[in-house]
């Protein structure tokens, strides 16, 4: 093995004493490499024990009915998804607060990461002030219903809850500074949230501990979503129209842990950029007069922290 | 003097005590090296490179100072003040004047966590 090797040679789940005269720990892909072996030995017995029974069938299969090992074609996957984190720019603590935009593709898929610093998570519910200097980022999140109005699901407004839906099992929430997204029928963090003052939303989950969640819908859309991977919280959007599927697949690919989705389509929301330039996305009918906004209408927003804003209900 | 890792290339140099790094983490093909300064320092060398180097230099003991976790850290072992598995969460403290918080897998975590208690046995 050379020393190049040796040192690349470490999975995210091993470490490793540097110094340390012994080889690297495998004691992990020893196990691994044992249950290969047991698994390949089992397989065969079984084959061997089962070849009577299947040969009945064999003659029925078609070509196309038999899975071939190799042939079924790998994610294409880019680099970043072996990074610890997305975010690639050192930030001071005391830097103003920013939007990091990075784009990537995967299988695919072109998709473009913001990435938050600085900034802390609220609602906000009615229309944006598109002049608000403090908002780095924001997009619609929670659906509302087509006929009334109502929030799709259970909604927290800086502690007052807005609507107690469970129709959608994906949720955010962000309590005193920490976010939290996942997949739960009941969550604890409803009713922390309205305790603290906090937020809370429901959507539709995407994935959950790193599984895929099928999805209803199949038409095609831009798809947003609000993410965790390895602690770190960011958003989504997909550049091309995808349907949930091929982008819930591209976020598990990417190496998501958890995602519920935002509304996509053109549904509007904006982010700033470390030298302010505002990135505009969706179409914002409901600021120039071409669209009324349904009431209820709500928005994540990532805002400068303590930038003093209480008032989150625009009339 | 006492050993100091020196991290050269074709334009630069630098030479610096074990004990002034915190962490040095992976960005890409390049390596950052935080410093218990509080500065960062960007070296064009992939982190298993960096691992080479610290071990090729300081030897069994001082290189025993840092280990490795995953593919994307290396820590130096006396700044670990807080382990917390579950969260996924490390947090490397002088806790004086710098505190940095970084996330690894639960497995690692898991390791790291036993190899520091082995140090009190």
């Amino acid at each position: 093995m050379s020393n190049k090797q040796r040192y690349d040679d470490i999975s995210d789940d091993e470490i490793r004493i540097i110094g340390d005269s012994k080889e690297p720990r495998n004691i992990k892909r020893l196990v691994i490499l044992a249950l290969v072996v047991v698994a390949v030995v089992a397989g065969v017995v079984a084959l061997v024990v089962a070849r009577p029974n299947t040969a009945l069938t064999e003659n029925n299969e078609t070509e196309e009915q038999i899975p071939i090992y190799g042939e079924e074609s790998e994610p294409v996957v880019e680099d970043v998804v072996d990074t610890e984190h997305f975010s690639r720019i050192k930030v001071a603590e005391g830097e103003r607060a920013f939007t990091e935009l990075r784009d990537t593709t995967i299988n695919d898929v072109p998709l473009r990461l913001y990435i938050p610093h600085n900034a802390e998570l609220s609602l906000h519910v009615g229309k944006m002030d598109r002049e608000d200097e403090d908002v780095v980022y924001t997009a619609e999140a929670a659906f509302i219903r087509a006929d009334n109005h109502a929030i799709l699901g259970a909604f927290v407004l800086k502690g007052e809850p807005l609507a107690w839906g469970l129709s959608m099992r994906g949720y955010c929430a962000s309590i005193d500074g920490e976010v939290t997204v996942g997949v739960a029928d009941n969550s604890p963090l409803f009713e922390e949230a309205i305790n603290s003052g906090g937020y809370f939303f429901r959507q539709y989950p995407l994935v959950d501990n790193g599984v895929f969640v099928a999805n209803e819908p199949k038409n095609k859309s831009v798809r947003r979503a609000i993410c965790e991977r390895r602690g770190e919280i960011f958003m989504i959007e997909s550049l091309t129209k995808e349907s949930f599927h091929d982008f819930t697949q591209a976020l598990v690919d990417l190496g998501v842990d958890n995602a519920v989705n935002l509304a996509g389509s053109e549904a509007y929301g904006w982010a700033i950029d470390r030298d302010g330039v505002k990135h505009e996305f969706g179409t914002p009918n409901f600021y120039t007069g071409r669209g009324k906004m349904p009431k209820n209408t709500n928005y994540l927003v990532w805002r400068v922290k303590d930038s003093g804003v209480e008032a989150s209900v625009a009339e | 003097m006492a050993k100091q890792l020196i991290i050269s290339t074709a334009n630069d140099l630098v030479q610096i005590a074990p004990e002034h790094i915190v962490y040095i983490s992976s960005d890409g093909n390049y390596s950052t090296l935080v410093q218990a300064d509080g500065e960062m320092r960007m070296v064009s060398y992939q982190l298993g490179q960096v691992e080479k180097m610290i071990s090729d230099q300081l030897g069994k003991d001082a290189g025993k100072l840092f280990i490795r976790i995953g593919k994307s850290i290396i820590i130096n072992r006396s700044y670990v003040y807080y382990i917390n598995v579950s969260r996924q969460k490390l947090t490397l403290s002088d806790i004086r004047t710098f505190s940095h918080t970084v996330s690894a897998s639960k497995e690692a975590l898991k390791q790291l966590k036993e190899e520091i208690e082995k140090s009190i046995k």
